[in-house]
């Protein structure tokens, strides 16, 4: 357990910049699941509900970087403290894009409601389904400061990006075929698109869970089986 | 848990303090201290009042001699090699090498030519050349030449807080000091004074070892190469001060560092 701050206001600040995170990671979660969902079931008023949500989240990240900006000015943090007020920028700028993603899926999904059912639509759901794990692990990641979830992401993601390019290929297949469902062919294709970058920015929370974790930056690094192995972490991983 | 020292393979070692424990009279204020300070760099003392960290300062050039009742009860006191309690070691000498800056500036209550002059005509240069090449370079290093060379043989007393910490500094270096400590030179200074002050020390490091101990957790991190956090007379962690400052090992020196202490 954390020992109390001296000052009681910074640990005030603190849970208030891990709050608005949470926060913001709901509100997203939520935009992402009912763009989804009307695509999936057609439903306009849903569409536009979620692209009015949208500067609800663009408000949090605004208030997130606001907060973490003062706690940084009054508070000089350091240690794990600094890595909090920094992942937690980091997440949320993050999570801003997987919304903004989520606002390209509803404003397709609204145009596609208004023209015939298409049964390929179908064929995304084991992409989202992927994608939205992805969200909710990178997450709890975060969270719990578990920098072996974290970690997990990537090798998940890889999974999200074999289905995702299968998909395209099917879809793509079609749309050379051209027809006049070629116009709805290409709205699969970029929503599918904004799954598979959802899923990169939730492996990107990951990597930014394992930073606020083990203090180490793992982005870019291609042999990631040896991160968590004793020999290879760094001094006052085992700290707090 | 004995702290780990990061050991320096390329560094030159310049004082080794070795399994060190001191008391004034009956009290002990130093328990077992291992601590290495490599030539050319800056070292931070750091922890709460009462830890040691002034105490182990003025262990490295026996200012604690002047003490009554205090003394080192065990272990060593190395500098390159040479064990500075031994009796071959000239405690005079001991301190011209051994330089220090105290927290509040103590200028004596002269010219500032003779402020800086004072030691060196202590160890015999007389010839008023030599003696003004010494206060020039000496106020040059201090980062004051410009500042008071139009007023070399005016009072020291008339100089601001910042300058007369500055001339403590050129006083001390001008005896060509190897290593300077200083315990907490900033404390008694505005921001902009505690700026110049810590431009100086780094630059000071290119010719001086320097030790300090400060309060002032983001004067360690903008200053030191390494720091050492003290906690009752122990020296709970040393390292590396980045290191120290992101990811400390020891779960005391998180909790002082990042204010959760006590």
């Amino acid at each position: 357990m954390t020992t109390p701050h001296i000052i009681r206001e910074f640990d005030e600040a603190m849970d208030r910049l891990r709050d608005q995170v949470l926060g913001m990671a709901g509100q997203t979660q939520l935009n992402l699941e009912r763009a989804m969902d009307a695509l999936l079931t057609r439903n306009i008023d849903l569409s536009k509900v979620v692209i009015a949500d949208d500067n609800d989240v663009d408000e949090l990240e605004r208030e997130i970087d606001s907060l973490g900006m003062d706690v940084l000015l009054r508070f000089h943090p350091v240690a794990s403290d600094l890595r909090v007020v920094i992942t937690s920028m980091k997440v949320s700028s993050n999570l801003e894009r997987i919304s903004d993603h989520a606002v390209n899926i509803a404003k397709r999904a609204k145009k596609m409601s208004k023209r015939a059912e298409l049964p390929e639509t179908q064929w995304l759901e084991p992409v989202y389904t992927l994608a939205l794990q992805g969200l909710r692990r990178s997450m709890q990641a975060y969270t719990d400061r578990n920098s072996e979830l974290g970690l997990s992401l990537d090798t998940q993601d890889k999974e999200l990006d074999r289905i995702h390019k299968k998909v395209i290929a099917n879809l793509s297949a079609l749309l050379e075929e051209g027809g006049e469902r070629s116009e709805d062919f290409l709205h699969l294709i970029f929503v599918a698109r904004s799954l598979e970058r959802i899923g990169d920015l939730a492996v990107n929370i990951g990597e930014d869970a394992v930073f606020l974790d083990l203090a180490r930056d793992v982005r870019h690094e291609k042999n990631r089986e040896d991160i968590l192995s004793p020999d290879t972490q760094e001094p006052g991983e085992d700290a707090s | 848990m004995k702290p780990k020292a990061p050991e320096s393979k390329t560094h030159e070692s310049l004082i080794e303090i070795k399994d060190v424990d001191f008391c004034y009279g009956n009290a002990k204020a130093l328990d077992g201290i291992d601590l290495t300070v490599r030539r050319n760099e800056i070292v931070a003392f750091i922890g709460p009042s009462g830890c040691g960290k002034s105490t182990l300062l003025r262990c490295v050039n026996r200012m604690n001699d002047l003490v009554p009742g205090a003394r080192v009860t065990r272990g060593t006191i190395e500098i390159e090699g040479v064990e500075i309690h031994s009796p071959e070691v000239d405690p005079v000498e001991l301190r011209r090498r051994v330089g220090m800056v105290f927290q509040k500036s103590n200028p004596f209550p002269q010219t500032i030519y003779e402020n800086v002059c004072y030691g060196p005509k202590l160890s015999g240069i007389k010839d008023k050349s030599e003696l003004d090449g010494i206060v020039e370079t000496a106020l040059q290093g201090a980062a004051l030449w410009d500042e008071v060379k139009d007023r070399l043989h005016t009072s020291a007393n008339g100089l601001s807080g910042g300058q007369q910490q500055r001339l403590c500094i050129a006083r001390s270096i001008a005896v060509r000091p190897e290593i300077l400590l200083m315990d907490e030179p900033c404390s008694a200074l505005d921001p902009l004074a505690t700026a110049k002050v810590e431009e100086l020390i780094l630059n000071l490091k290119e010719e001086f070892t320097i030790v300090m101990v400060t309060h002032n957790m983001q004067q360690a991190t903008r200053v030191s190469d390494r720091t050492a956090f003290f906690y009752m007379g122990r020296l709970i962690e040393f390292d590396e001060t980045a290191t120290l400052f992101t990811t400390p090992s020891c779960k005391e020196t998180e909790d002082y560092i990042s204010g959760r202490f006590g």
